[in-house]
């Protein structure tokens, strides 16, 4: 699937979102033939781009799954050795790629003075795309096989801020909450929601993470991070894409819903 | 080992953030720590990470251990189906990192093949019946195996009891 580059004309759009990282992920079963020992070698296949690299824990497995109400996530167990999560970045450091045995992720943040622009996402799939087709060529020549994806992620983070010096006012920004008398010193807020396929089988969730937080400049923000996680309808990278096409679109969406008309004219809403 | 489970590479939820966004309310001002109660956490746990660790050739063939994805993806399938009073399953390894979940009570038997994520063959068959048992291949919803458990893997409740 090449993203022809044009945005959908019926997704809301904004001049001046206020997107700080966009995150888009697969999760595979572990590649046959492959070790640790090849991390370079997988650096390599991007190395002309992202020349700096950094170790990092690696991601734990994530799966949604559904039956009996659940907080799902609770348990966890310790393993035994376990491959590292590699950073290889640009020289600007404003995109990356994160690789470990398990996963691919391709990450757009802003940097320095927060002015550079966000690429837009039909550029970044179809960037991703191709450092997934690069990284199923290559674990094809460790052993024949292709990419077997079991999840997919994409995640939109958004710092919300105040001009310099007003407080934050949250009932100014989000539209789900309205404290009535005064303002809290800060809050917490998170949902999820299922998402369905064609067949309204659930396919994956929708989670929205909402937090207050304070930036080094010691002005508060509203960080707001919203991620769509399932599983694709099929294993190979083509169906992948069109579960991160449809997570964005989603994203994009309940952003607009959970956010203000005024805090819409803020951001320059053109749709 | 620690192992992360955010996504993001520079947002307040990972340490060593290049934003220095500080998370208000504190992530970890205040640890709420209750009892697990679920009874089938304990074993499911301990045995999951024993299979994890199997050595190769464990079966005396050419058996792997049970793969770290499929038991992860077993720990958040068994929340997805197991109520606080089902009893702990027994976990049997396959020899290609796959892995089976079964209960057998007096009640009846319940299988669940783990053979990777999102793909998991379901048995059940209930003491008496005399078919072949009921099967179904699933992948991420495993709402109906919760009735099957709820029925063959969980005590039975003091008003069942009186009515039978």
């Amino acid at each position: 699937m090449k993203n022809d580059g044009t945005r959908p004309n019926y997704l809301p759009d904004f001049r001046n979102p206020p997107l700080n990282e966009v995150v888009l992920g697969v999760q595979f079963s572990s590649p046959k033939g492959y070790q640790q020992v090849y991390a370079g070698e997988v650096w390599n296949l991007f190395r002309s781009e992202f020349p700096r690299a950094e170790e990092h824990p690696a991601i734990a497995p994530a799966f949604e799954t559904f039956g009996l109400p659940s907080k799902g996530g609770q348990l966890d167990f310790a393993t035994g050795a376990s491959h590292d999560r590699f950073w290889f970045l640009r020289q600007s450091g404003d995109e990356l790629i994160q690789f470990q045995q398990d996963r691919l992720l391709h990450n757009w943040r802003k940097v320095g003075d927060q002015t550079n622009p966000y690429p837009r996402f039909e550029s970044m799939i179809n960037r991703f795309h191709a450092e997934l087709e690069q990284l199923q060529d290559y674990l094809n020549s460790l052993s024949p096989q292709k990419l077997s994806i079991n999840q997919c992620e994409i995640s939109y983070i958004n710092h919300i801020a105040p001009e310099m010096g007003q407080i934050v006012k949250a009932s100014d920004w989000l539209s789900f909450v309205r404290f009535s008398n005064s303002e809290p010193e800060d809050f917490s807020i998170s949902f999820r929601e299922r998402i369905r396929d064609d067949d309204g089988k659930p396919q994956g969730r929708l989670t929205c993470e909402t937090t207050t937080g304070i930036k080094p400049d010691s002005s508060r923000i509203i960080v707001m991070k919203l991620t769509v996680r399932g599983a694709p309808k099929g294993t190979d990278i083509e169906s992948a894409l069109q579960f991160l096409t449809k997570g964005r679109e989603l994203i994009v969406f309940r952003f607009a819903e959970v956010t203000t008309d005024t805090a819409h004219k803020k951001w320059g809403r053109v749709k | 080992m620690t192992r992360t489970q955010s996504n993001a590479a520079f947002s307040l939820d990972v340490s060593g953030t290049s934003t220095n966004i500080v998370r208000m309310p504190a992530q970890r001002a205040r640890i709420l720590i209750s009892e697990n109660v679920s009874t089938w956490c304990h074993s499911v746990m301990e045995q999951l990470e024993m299979l994890t660790q199997l050595p190769a050739g464990w079966d005396g063939y050419q058996g792997v251990h049970v793969t770290f994805e499929n038991a992860y993806f077993t720990l958040r399938m068994l929340e997805a189906i197991c109520g606080p009073e089902t009893i702990a399953p027994q976990i049997v390894p396959g020899e290609a990192g796959d892995l089976q979940i079964e209960w057998h009570t007096m009640k009846g038997d319940i299988e669940l093949h783990v053979i990777a994520p999102n793909d998991v063959s379901a048995w059940r068959a209930l003491t008496g019946d005399d078919s072949d048992g009921e099967e179904l291949e699933l992948t991420n919803d495993f709402t109906a195996v919760t009735e099957w458990v709820r029925e063959i893997a969980e005590p039975t409740t003091g008003a069942e009891t009186t009515a039978a």
